[in-house]
Order: C-alpha cells, then sequence, then structure tokens
C-alpha cells in the first residue's frame, strides 16, 4: 500500500512519515534493523555451516566404524547396504555410476537441445515463435519433478522405450531421459542469457563482413559466449546430479555397476530418500551412518560443480558487464 | 583490408547460395529442435489429462487415502497439507530472506571485516542454491525432527519436555460386558496432574461424556453388585478402576524437538528456497534506479528510511514475483518432505496444529505412482493434475503482480 | 451398539438373537454378570430395545487419544483394515500404521515410538534384549496366517512348480543363478530377475530362515536383485518383467492374479501345492506358511484407547483379517490370545517363540503359543 503511495510521490510519503524523528534516534533505530539484518544474513551462514557439521559428525560414525575401510568405499565396485544382512561391501562406485548414468543420458539430451533451443530464441526466432516458446519452457520448467517422473514410469518406459528393446520395468534410460527435460529449460534460459549478453557490436561487426546468420552465430557469438554457455552446462550438470524423485521413481533401487541404460540404476539421491523413507535408520547402525555418508559425497559433488560454474559464470560476466 | 575484395573475386554466386542455404536450413533444424520443447510439453500433459481425467470428481477433491479403495481415495488432506506448508514455508523465508537481500544490496559497509562477511554470505548463497534437496531433507531431520537430540525424542506414553498448548485429560470406560450388551460409555476428566500416565479412581469425580454432559462418576466397591438401572449403570465405575491419560491439543500446540511435523517440513522447505528467494529480492533491488535512493538521501534519511520509503515500495513487485515462484517451487518439492515427515497417505484427524503429520501433494503423487494397484496411478494423475492447477494459479498472481505493478511503474 | 461377529468365542443370546463378545477385565465374573446380563438383555427386547437414556451410538463415541503402529509392511494391510473399522466406531481415536518393516517395528517399540509393532516373524533374542534393556514389556498376539507367496509374471509359462532345492538356486547368494537354464535345463536361458523383500522385513528373515537350511547364506544381492521393504515395489517389478521371479505375503498377490501367477510350492510329502486360503489354513503349503503378529507394548496397553482398540481388533479379527485377504487362525489361538491380555497381573506379557537359552521355538501355532511357553 505504502509503495503506491510512494510511486505517485515518494517525497511526500518519506517526509511525513519521518518528519518527527530526531537524527540520533534514526540512527539507533537503524543500527537496531542493520542486526536484524545481518541476523538474517547469518542463517544462510548457519545453514551452511549446519549441514557441513552435520555431515562430517555422522558420516564420520561411517567413516571411522571398524568395519569400514575408505580406500574400499573407493574402490569397491559394488554397494550392499540395505540389500543383505550378510557381509556387506560399500564402495561407492555403483551409486556413483548410477548417478553419472542418468546424468549423462539427460545431459546428452539436454544440452544439445537446450543449447539450440537457445540459439534459435536468441539468434532467429521471430516475435511469434518466441511468443509460443518462451512461455512453454517457462511452465515446463515450473514443473514438479515428482510429475516428471510419473511422466517416466507411465509414458517414456512403457511407450517409448519398451519398443526399443529390452527395457527393465525401472531403467536409468527412462529417468535419464526425464532428468534432461528437467535440465532443458534450465540450460536454454542460461544460454540464451549468455548468447544475448554479447555485445551487438560484435555480431553487427561480422554481419559487415558479409556473413550469414549462420556463419554469426557459431562463429563469432557462440565462441564469445562460450564461458556463459559452460556455466550453464555446470549448473545443469549441478541440477542432475541432485535429483531425487525422478530416480526414485524412474530408476528402481537396484545399484549396478555398468553402462547398460536398460537396467536399473540406483543413483546416490535415490539411495537416500529409499533408504530413509523405508526407515531401515535405526540412528547407530551402519544404514544409519551410511546416508550420511552418500549425503557428503554428492554434498562435495555438486559444491564442487556449483563452485566452478560460478567461476566461470563471474569471470563472462566481467568481460561484457 | 585487400584480402576481402580478393575473397569475395573468388567467391562465385554458388558459394554464397550454398552459404546462404546452410545458414537457412541450419535454422529450420533450429526450429524442429525447439519444437521438441512443444511437444514434450503436450505429450506431458496429454499424459497426465487422459490418466487423470477420468478420477476428477468432487469425492476426490473431498475424500482421503483409503487403502487399497482408489474408488474412494481423494485428496483433500494432502491439498490442505500442501496450503499450509506454503504458508510455513513463506512466512518464515520471506522475511528471512528478503532481508538478507536488503542486507546485502543497502547496506554495503565500510569495514573490512564485513565486506568479507557480505563477500561470504554472498558466495554462501549462490552455492546454497546448487545443493540438492534431499540434502536439505537430512538436514531437516537432524536439526528440525530431533533438533541434534538437543531434547529428548518425543515417545508414546510420555509428555514431551517442552510442551504447550496441550490439555490431558484421564478417561475410562464406565462398567461394560458386551457379553451382556453393556457396552459402557467414555467419559473423561481433566488430569490435576498430567505427569501420570495412569489415575486410579477411588472415589466420585465429575465426568463429562461424549455429548458434552457432565455428571458424577458413581463409584461402588468391588464386591458389591452392578446397578440394575441401565441409566445408573452406565455412570458406574468400580472402585480401584484405572483411567488412562489423553491429551487434547489446541491449534496453538507446540512441543521441542518439532518430531515428524509439518512445521518441521514447512520450515526445512524453507531453507530449500531461501537462497532463491535471496537471489530474486536482489534482483529486484538492484532494478531499482539508484536516482531514487539519491533523492532521498538529499532529504536528509537515514539509509534505513531510504530502503524502506523508497528501494522497498518499487522493488516490492519484483520480490513478490520472485516470492512467489520459489514458493511454487516449494509447493511441488517432495524429497525433503519424505525424508522429515515420511511417505504419509492421511491421517485420522486431518491436521489440527502444526505438530500434526500430514500428507502433502507431491508425496502422494508419489506414493501413489509407487502404488502396486494400478488404479491409484490414475489418482496420482488426477493430484498431478490438481498441483498443476495449484501452481497455475500461484502463477497467475504473480503474473498479474508483475502486469499490474510495471504498468503503475510506467508512469514514475 | 452391539459388536456382531463371527468368532467362536461368542455367546448365542435366545432372547434376542443377537451374537455378543465377551469383555475383557470381567471375566472372572462371568456368572454373576450373566445372570444380570440376561435379565438386562430382556428388559431391552421389551423396551424394544430403544432405552432413549442409552445414548452410546457408536457415531459419536467420545474415545479419544492417539495410537501408533508401526512395524511389517505385510501386516500393515491388516491393522490399516483394523484401523479403518475401528475409527468408524471411535473417529476422535488418532492411528497411525506404517509399514516399514518387521525389524523397524521391533526398534520403534523399544525405543517407546510405537504403541504396537506389527511383524511377520516371532522376535528375535537381540530385539528382545533391546526391548528389556528399555524397559519395554508387550504382548504377543498372533493375528493372522500368511503364505509367502513366490510369484512370476503370468507371460512366464515354464516355471509352474518350484521346490526348495530351485529356490535355494535361485535366491541363495551362494548360487544366485544367473539364467533359467541353470535352474532346468529346459528352460530358456533367459536372465532371471529378482524382486524380493527387504533385510528390514520379516518377509525376507521367513525366506531366508528356509532357504538357509541350517546354513548362514543368506539371500543373493546382486545387481540383478531388487530387495525392498516396500511390497508394491515388488508386485509392480514382476509385474513389468516377463523373466522375474519374486515373493511376499499372499494379500499383496491376490488383486494382482491377472498379471502374476503364484508358483506352486513342493512340500516336505513331494505334492506341488499353490498357496490358496484352504492351503494355507491346511498347512499343506507348507514351508512358507507362517503367523502373522502384532506386539503390545505393556504400558500402552494401559491407555483406555489402546485396549478398546486391542479388543476390537480381536473380537473382529477374522472379518478383520479376511478384508485385508489374509488367513485367519483357528479359533482357539484367539481365545489364548484374549487370556494373554485379560490375565491378572500381567501375567500374558511376554514371548513365546525364545526358550530361556535364547533359541528359537518351532512348530506349529498350536504347539508354540501355549502359557507353558511364555517367557516374559
Amino acid at each position: 500500500m505504502a509503495g503506491m503511495n510512494v510511486e505517485s510521490n515518494p517525497q511526500e510519503l518519506i517526509l511525513s512519515e519521518f518528519r518527527l524523528r530526531s537524527p540520533g534516534a534514526a540512527r539507533f533505530h537503524q543500527s537496531l534493523v542493520v542486526t536484524v539484518l545481518i541476523g538474517c544474513a547469518l542463517i544462510s551462514i548457519l545453514t551452511t555451516i549446519g549441514t557441513i557439521v552435520m555431515l562430517i559428525y555422522e558420516s564420520s560414525g561411517f567413516f571411522l566404524n571398524e568395519q569400514i575401510e575408505i580406500g574400499k568405499f573407493l574402490t569397491d565396485t559394488r554397494w550392499t547396504i540395505g540389500q543383505t544382512q550378510g557381509e556387506i561391501r560399500y564402495g561407492i562406485w555403483p551409486l556413483l555410476s548410477g548417478t553419472f548414468r542418468i546424468t549423462g543420458i539427460a545431459l546428452l539430451f539436454a544440452l544439445p537441445t537446450g543449447l539450440i533451443t537457445a540459439i534459435y530464441l536468441s539468434e532467429y526466432a521471430p516475435k511469434k515463435v518466441r511468443a509460443v516458446l518462451k512461455p512453454a519452457l517457462e511452465v515446463l520448467a515450473g514443473i514438479p519433478t515428482v510429475v516428471l517422473g510419473f511422466f517416466a514410469v507411465t509414458f517414456l518406459t512403457p511407450y517409448l522405450l519398451a519398443p526399443l528393446g529390452d527395457f527393465k520395468p525401472f531403467n536409468a534410460a527412462s529417468a535419464g531421459i526425464a532428468v534432461g527435460i528437467l535440465c532443458l529449460p534450465l540450460v536454454t534460459s542460461l544460454a540464451e542469457d549468455a548468447l544475448q549478453a554479447v555485445p551487438r557490436s560484435l555480431r553487427e561487426g561480422a554481419y559487415g563482413l558479409g556473413s550469414t546468420r549462420f556463419e554469426v552465430t557459431i562463429k563469432v557469438v557462440l565462441p564469445a559466449a562460450l564461458s556463459g554457455i559452460v556455466s550453464a552446462f555446470l549448473l545443469a550438470l549441478a541440477r542432475a546430479v541432485g535429483e531425487t524423485m525422478v530416480v526414485a521413481l524412474a530408476a528402481g533401487s537396484t545399484p549396478t555397476f555398468t553402462l547398460d541404460p536398460r537396467e536399473p540404476s540406483q543413483t546416490m539421491t535415490g539411495f537416500i530418500v529409499e533408504t530413509i523413507n523405508s526407515e531401515s535408520v535405526v540412528p547407530g547402525t551402519l544404514s544409519y551412518y551410511s546416508i550420511y555418508a552418500v549425503a557428503a559425497v554428492l554434498f562435495l559433488i555438486t559444491m564442487l560443480i556449483t563452485i566452478i560454474g560460478q567461476i566461470i559464470r563471474n569471470r563472462y560476466r566481467e568481460v561484457y558487464q | 583490408m585487400s584480402q576481402i575484395p580478393d575473397q569475395l573475386k573468388h567467391d562465385s554466386a554458388g558459394r554464397n547460395e550454398r552459404r546462404s542455404r546452410k545458414s537457412n536450413s541450419f535454422a529450420v533444424i533450429c526450429l524442429l529442435i525447439s519444437g521438441l520443447v512443444i511437444v514434450i510439453l503436450v505429450t506431458l500433459l496429454t499424459t497426465i489429462l487422459t490418466k487423470g481425467a477420468g478420477s476428477l470428481n468432487w469425492n476426490f477433491l473431498t475424500s482421503v487415502h483409503v487403502e487399497n479403495q482408489p474408488e474412494l481415495s481423494g485428496i483433500w488432506q494432502a491439498l490442505v497439507g500442501s496450503m499450509v506448508i506454503c504458508l510455513i514455508c513463506g512466512l518464515f523465508a520471506l522475511p528471512v530472506g528478503i532481508g538478507t537481500a536488503i542486507y546485502l544490496e543497502e547496506f554495503k559497509p565500510k569495514q573490512r571485516t564485513m565486506r568479507r562477511f557480505q563477500g561470504l554470505v554472498q558466495l554462501n548463497i549462490n552455492n546454497l542454491a546448487g545443493i540438492p534437496s534431499i540434502v536439505y531433507g537430512i538436514l531437516g531431520v537432524t536439526a528440525f525432527v530431533y533438533m541434534f537430540g538437543l531434547f529428548d525424542r518425543i515417545q508414546v506414553n510420555q509428555i514431551p519436555e517442552y510442551e504447550m498448548g496441550a490439555e490431558y485429560f484421564y478417561q475410562v470406560n464406565t462398567i461394560s460386558n458386551r457379553r451382556q450388551g453393556i457396552q459402557g460409555r467414555f467419559v473423561s476428566f481433566p488430569a490435576k496432574d498430567p505427569s501420570q500416565p495412569t489415575f486410579e479412581i477411588n472415589e466420585p469425580i465429575e465426568v463429562t461424556d461424549g455429548g458434552g454432559q457432565s455428571f458424577m462418576l458413581n463409584v461402588i466397591a468391588d464386591d458389591l453388585p452392578m446397578p440394575t438401572d441401565p441409566e445408573l449403570l452406565e455412570r458406574t465405575v468400580r472402585r480401584g478402576t484405572v483411567a488412562s491419560r489423553f491429551a487434547r491439543y489446541q491449534a496453538s500446540h507446540f512441543h521441542l524437538p518439532l518430531g515428524k511435523s509439518i512445521l518441521a517440513a514447512g520450515l526445512t522447505l524453507a531453507l530449500v528456497i531461501l537462497p532463491i528467494i535471496i537471489i530474486a529480492s536482489q534482483e529486484a533491488i538492484r532494478a531499482v534506479p539508484n536516482s531514487l535512493r539519491e533523492a532521498a538521501f538529499g532529504m536528509g534519511a537515514t539509509r534505513w528510511q531510504v530502503v524502506r520509503g523508497t528501494v522497498l515500495p518499487s522493488a516490492l513487485p519484483g520480490i513478490m514475483t520472485g516470492a512467489i515462484l520459489s514458493m511454487s517451487r516449494a509447493v511441488g518439492e517432495a524429497a525433503p518432505i519424505i525424508a522429515v515427515m515420511g511417505g504419509i497417505l492421511g491421517t485420522t484427524r486431518g491436521l489440527s496444529n502444526l505438530m500434526d503429520a500430514s500428507p502433502v501433494l507431491p508425496v502422494t503423487i508419489y506414493k501413489w505412482s509407487s502404488h502396486q494397484n494400478v488404479a491409484y496411478e490414475n489418482l496420482a494423475a488426477g493430484a498431478i493434475i490438481v498441483l498443476l492447477v495449484f501452481l497455475l494459479l500461484m502463477n497467475s498472481v504473480a503474473i498479474w503482480i508483475r502486469y499490474h505493478f510495471e504498468r503503475k511503474q510506467g508512469a514514475f | 451398539m452391539l459388536i456382531q461377529s463371527q468368532l467362536t468365542r461368542i455367546d448365542f443370546v435366545p432372547s434376542t438373537g443377537i451374537l455378543l463378545r465377551s469383555q475383557t477385565n470381567s471375566s472372572n465374573r462371568r456368572p454373576v454378570f450373566l445372570f444380570f446380563a440376561y435379565g438386562l438383555m430382556s428388559v431391552l427386547v421389551l423396551c424394544g430395545c430403544n432405552s432413549g437414556n442409552v445414548q452410546v451410538s457408536s457415531g459419536d463415541s467420545n474415545l479419544a487419544g492417539t495410537l501408533r503402529i508401526e512395524g511389517s509392511s505385510t501386516v500393515a494391510p491388516i491393522s490399516i483394515k483394523a484401523k479403518e473399522m475401528f475409527n468408524a466406531i471411535h473417529p476422535n481415536v488418532n492411528i497411525s500404521v506404517s509399514g516399514k518393516g518387521t525389524g523397524n517395528g521391533f526398534a520403534a517399540l523399544s525405543k517407546k515410538e510405537a504403541d504396537i509393532a506389527d511383524a511377520s516373524r516371532p522376535i528375535v533374542a537381540k530385539e528382545l534384549g533391546n526391548c528389556q534393556a528399555a524397559g519395554v514389556e508387550f504382548y504377543e498376539i498372533p493375528i493372522a496366517y500368511d503364505g509367502l507367496t513366490i510369484v512370476v509374471n503370468r507371460a512366464n509359462e515354464f516355471v509352474r512348480e518350484l521346490t526348495v532345492e530351485q529356490l535355494i538356486k535361485i535366491f541363495r547368494e551362494d548360487f544366485a543363478a544367473k539364467t533359467w537354464n541353470e535352474i532346468d535345463p529346459s528352460w530358456p536361458s533367459e536372465r532371471i530377475t529378482v524382486y524380493a523383500a527387504g533385510i528390514a522385513s520379516g518377509t525376507h528373515d521367513y525366506f531366508v530362515e528356509v532357504i538357509g537350511h541350517g546354513t548362514n547364506k543368506g539371500l543373493r544381492s546382486d545387481e540383478r536383485t531388487t530387495l525392498s521393504e516396500d511390497d508394491k515395489l515388488l508386485v509392480r517389478g514382476v509385474k513389468d518383467d516377463k523373466y522375474s521371479i519374486g515373493f511376499f505375503g499372499y494379500s499383496y498377490y491376490v488383486p494382482e492374479q491377472e498379471v502374476l501367477r503364484a508358483v506352486k510350492i513342493v512340500n516336505e510329502n513331494g505334492v506341488a501345492v499353490e498357496p490358496t486360503t484352504e492351503t494355507i489354513i491346511s498347512g499343506e503349503y507348507s514351508p512358507f506358511s507362517r503367523p502373522l503378529f502384532i506386539y503390545i507394548s505393556a504400558d500402552s496397553f494401559k491407555r483406555v484407547e489402546v485396549n478398546e482398540f486391542v479388543n476390537f481388533y480381536l473380537e473382529n479379527a477374522p472379518e478383520i483379517v479376511t478384508k485385508a485377504a489374509y488367513v485367519p487362525l483357528p479359533d482357539e489361538i484367539y481365545e489364548r490370545c484374549f487370556e494373554r491380555i485379560e490375565a491378572e497381573q500381567n501375567q500374558g506379557i511376554g514371548t513365546h517363540y525364545l526358550d530361556s537359552n535364547d533359541q528359537k521355538r518351532t512348530g506349529s501355532i498350536l504347539e508354540v503359543y501355549d502359557f507353558k511357553n511364555l517367557r516374559r
């Protein structure tokens, strides 16, 4: 309400609201406000600290357990926690490979499609097409991931993949494609931003030399926007690695160490949500601590990708802004 | 410079034509691939509509999940749960998020340590946005459900250590014997000392029955015959009968740790969307022209007065748009909620206070679509339609705000 | 206002034609009560059963409180049915049922996070130890029979019956057959996919006990095997996968008979038997018939709402169990269950399935579920 007033006459409102206060009181008031604001900012810091402390503390219960050798965690190719009551194997590779198999399929689909769509939107699209494509992308971006998981199970697997070969009811391919659909709008909008950030002068220069639109796009705009596009790819990668509901619904719950996209493939996120949901998590047991160990690995990976993405993004911003 | 005319000379008309043809065919390829977005979207929506349209009816919207009876099941509790969780999430994440954004954008400190602090916060927020939501879910379990083990766990037959909004009563069944067709009546009375789980009735005491009617409980000794008057019999217990404690919860009911409650889930979701709200608000604040700030400073306003009187009002539409968009992200999240509240499909009473657990739409969709009974798959599709409509409504509010205020600001 | 049931432990009241069940704490005063009851019933019948003062209609029961049931996903459908029927009479009792595996149920019971633990196998020594350490006592109540059902896809034409030896080859970790022709040379050389109950479930434990054959060998856990506590996931898996095999509780099989087929199991007498209600009751479906249990925390049982719920559960057990697609126990067993919960001074507390050396007692439920075997 105050907003509307201010827009019509800001000075009047400011004067009427603050006229009676002495400068000293105002300064005191302000320092109070700043303290509250710092408190708000602290919450985000506390979230990070809380996450890191929790992951270190709880996963130490896993790594310091006498049954566990860190070497085996990093090299063994079988993961049987939550799968057997006998001798457990706890190599992270099946989960890690599951994550990257699905991520790979997702990016294989999302990156070229997203990039080309971004190029089309930024360089070619007439207004009418844009008016359809942009909202479609926004709607796609707003669709909850659990819906895409449903789509993978009820459409992609039975109708798209099953006719193509011996796909298991839960498989890496359908989950991968669904995660790809999820990443598509993200890649498109970030890549389009990067392409649009390329200064007009570069394009005009190239056109002036008689280049066709294709040549301008491929030889001038794309290289100039490369860092932005790479950072878009990295953010999409982080998103795909952390995606949970699609894989929980569509990828099955068997940790496998294979390259076959027709096989089920439990990911790190899938393992966490499955184990937490089935509540085979009696605190103090190995399977309880293993959740945190897997989460710590997941956290490290996404953190690394995000940071690299941020660095590249900031660099390209500096160049053109 | 002299090379260009050379090249042009060598360029036959055919080559130019090839170049332009290449360019045109690339445009067509681009158009086709971009069209994939539309194809995907249409397929997705068609799949959901064909599967789900049949299950949409009034009963579906107003009833709750019934196990193994999909024809009776509905989404009422999930719908309410989603709305409440959205509200909790917004109430917490909005002030904190906007506060952080204001601090980062408008209160750039001069001291080096504070500048470093701000840099850290900014870096941290960008990284928080990249953390998978399931990791937030685990954090929610540790930080909200169990509160780092600082308090005793919530257990059955025990009153939580820190609690409010709970009234304790004892209840007892009056003399009953189904073999003889004596049903008995469940009566209750307030607990004077709630710490005792049971209460032995040795003397008459005023009790209330199901209809809210109060009367004195008739207590008879063990060896006396039962009263023959059925009305009196209904008001009689034997001496030494043990009444047991139960709680009635008010809407303000609250306890620590939060346990698997909708409040814990809402707070967890707030953490998930906090970075998104902060980033969106920062951008909205950045978009406010500097001239506005300078004008206000020129009139002697303090920085906070400038922010409150000038910056915030004109950044508000942008902030609200970002906030609504990130809250619609929260409404669609399932993974952190499964971690915090568990995959609940329904509760007996429905949501009556913030300490209750509740189903929400995305979790219901998840549980239904992994249900072995295929009929639930169609219900899941129906629930998806409702969820999408819900999101659509939220987004249209955002679009309306953007449109409405952009027009106003245009006159500015 | 009167609860009708098909139980044996019912009295037929001639004057009214109404079947009535006895109630808990007054069974020792039966003769006196009976006398009054007949008198009262006659009065009620004379009044046309419509005494205006008796207002305890089922709709507005005053019974309140909260009840948490955790444990076996096999037993969960029974408890959910019981909950639904109980809530129809007592809508103010808040009951939550979650099926996350027998092991997790016992863990919740010992951590005092559940009032009742559903279990698809009896408690084991370690879990009993946990309960004792936490000071948690319980009543052990068998509630139904289950035939652990081994299923294949309907489209699978070659697997009609299996012997326990063949099951061992398919499921046990030291064999873990990769293709079907390893089991029988006449079967196709297609790869076997296994959908099995997860390690926190009692179904898993029971199955491992049978195929373990006294060895310590457990279930396979390779990449061809999906293990889950969620039976629904297993049903879906076998449903969509032609060359797969899986197992779960009988009730999860019943609604899926069009797409799944239960494999006949060759019993000790060399007869291949399909799981049906009849063969499970008669014990012909062996060795995969097993009783299912609920374990009630003795502390919680003092609460009126828990007491009422358990009594309701037992009174209506045959109806509840049948509705949940399981097989009711002999009436004799339900009779003994009432003796446990009605026993004076908590004499009915404890388990029947562990002897004093922590060894598991085996045998039919009628032999084991006996007061002389009760161990506190």
